[in-house]
């Protein structure tokens, strides 16, 4: 399976942040790292370099677009997947033209979101996993 | 009502209303401006046609007395010439002449005018006549300003509903996440009393996740904000997964959803998933209101022009005292669902708004017998 090691969850609402949370969980995800808003998640990734960051749109301080610029800028190989709620197609335009990968809508029921995780994943970690297996493969 | 008690029973005051009297002969001008200031009127006056037009903007009458015989343009050129350049803010025309042949009442009419006093005319019949009209003009003013208003209270009660449903959604769809989480034993295992407390909240999450869904799609859609993608899509591969899905809920009532397809493949374009959400709705009350073991059939039928989809049910029908609730926002009706389940009031007025938006009808009928059918007719785009 191809799973990121670190997954960084930005968000403003708790709730969400446990949610998300419990998803990447039941799918194996080892290591997962909470901020609050935009500026926390940038400082975050400067700290940890996480693998993926699932982020939301709606924040204070920093919102979800500009914390992917300064992302980007930082990093252009970061791998930032938009959390959404009713997304409009502008939003999702304005962040795919920023370095947005993938979106989610917050409210897809779970088995639906679970399968869409599983497939960014794949997707995104295909390469990187069969290197990290590749010395245990070898006896 | 306060309304009602304005319009009806406060006695209409014109005084101060301004009245534009045209007029080439100025014993006629001496003796209605005489009649109309006693009555409180502010009068402007003009000697022929083309003076009236100027004064119509210069003065802004909201009523104008007009002769038909004038130098220049006639009367009725005039009236004909005001309506062209002011529309629906054009002011009331009654025009005061002694051309007062039946054949010069109708020309008159036909050109716009309002109404017709024949000279000599009778003092009272024209204040009489030139009241009514300007009660007309304000009561249309009002209505106007009234429709404005409440169109604006609509717009901003959509804009409310829409945020506060938007904002639900999240945290509904995270307790319903939740609830899934739990209930699968993810934070250790449940006593089966936990395990009924936590389905509890599931079923509660997810029936107001489905009604802040259909609120949502209510302020979307009266906002004016429900734009369809149309696509040519296969009519009966959409009604087939709205029916397996539903035959998933009918199952556990022991009802079944059969589907006669057309005898010929439709293709017809619209929006698939719009469609669908008024398949799904017709199909989850087709099964909701039947009586358990009971069969509940769609059909659909289609040709150049237009094609049609039916739902039947062997429900209780529908009464006809109820009738015009059925598409209109949470006209629940009397009969309850057979089975327990929830429902929104809502499902048939989005129904009704998508179906619309295609340019079809949605219509409901009792059968002969027990059960009603509802159907729905989309016509080709291009068809007339």
């Amino acid at each position: 399976m191809s799973i990121p090691g670190k997954v960084l969850i930005v968000d403003d609402e708790a709730h969400i942040r446990k949610y998300t949370g419990l998803l990447l969980r039941s799918l194996g995800v080892p290591l997962i790292l909470e901020a609050t808003n935009g500026q926390e998640g940038f400082e975050v990734y400067q700290r940890e370099q996480p693998d993926l960051v699932l982020m939301d749109v709606n924040m204070p301080v920093l919102d979800g677009v500009e914390t992917l610029k300064l992302i980007n800028a930082y990093d252009p190989e970061a791998v930032v997947v938009m959390l959404t709620s009713l997304a409009t197609r502008q939003i999702i335009d304005d962040a795919a033209s920023h370095g947005a990968t993938y979106y989610l809508r917050k409210d897809t029921p779970r088995d639906e979101i679970l399968a869409q995780l599983k497939q960014i994943f794949a997707d995104t970690f295909e390469s990187d996993d069969d290197a990290a297996v590749a010395p245990d493969a070898t006896p | 009502m306060p309304f009602s008690d304005a319009t009806h029973f406060t006695p209409f005051n014109p005084a101060g209303a301004k009245v534009l009297v045209v007029d080439d002969d100025r014993v006629n001008l001496r003796i209605l401006r005489g009649i109309l200031q006693n009555a409180g009127y502010i009068i402007a006056e003009a000697d022929s046609g083309e003076d009236a037009l100027v004064q119509c903007v210069e003065f802004q009458p909201e009523l104008v007395l007009l002769d038909v015989v004038l130098p220049g343009i006639d009367g009725f050129t005039t009236c004909r010439e005001l309506l062209k350049r002011h529309g629906k803010g054009a002011p009331p025309v009654i025009f005061i002449t002694a051309k007062n042949a039946a054949d010069d009442i109708v020309e008159g009419l036909d050109a716009g005018g309002v109404d017709y006093v024949p000279k000599p005319f009778r003092q009272n019949e024209v204040l009489a006549r030139i009241r009514t009209h300007l009660q007309i003009r304000r009561l249309l003013a009002a209505q106007h300003a009234l429709v404005e208003q409440l169109s604006r209270a609509n717009e901003a009660k959509n804009k409310f509903l829409g945020m506060a449903a938007h904002d639900l959604r999240n945290p509904l769809a995270s307790i319903r996440g939740l609830a899934e989480f739990m209930r699968e034993g993810v934070v250790g295992e449940l006593t089966p009393d936990q395990l009924d407390l936590v389905n509890t909240m599931h079923q509660a999450s997810q029936s107001m996740l489905e009604l802040v869904n259909d609120l949502l799609d209510l302020a979307t859609i009266e906002s004016g904000e429900l734009k369809l993608a149309r696509a040519p899509a296969a009519l009966a591969e959409l009604i087939e997964k709205s029916v397996s899905l539903s035959n998933m809920e009918a199952t556990k009532k022991e009802t079944r959803v059969v589907f006669n397809a057309a005898s010929v493949a439709v293709t017809f374009p619209l929006d698939a998933a719009k469609m669908r959400q008024v398949l799904d709705n017709l199909l989850s009350n087709a099964v909701k209101y039947s009586p358990p073991g009971s069969t509940v059939t769609v059909e659909l039928r289609g040709d150049r022009d237009q094609c049609e989809f039916s739902v039947k049910d062997q429900g209780p029908g529908i009464p006809d005292s109820e009738r015009d609730k059925l598409f209109k926002d949470f006209g629940r009706l009397s009969a309850k669902p057979t089975g327990g389940e929830k429902s929104t009031g809502l499902g048939l007025a989005i129904c009704r708004k998508i179906v619309e938006a295609h340019g079809g009808t949605i219509v409901a009928e009792n059968l002969a017998g027990r059960g009603c059918e509802f159907r729905v007719t989309l016509p080709f785009p291009d068809s007339p």
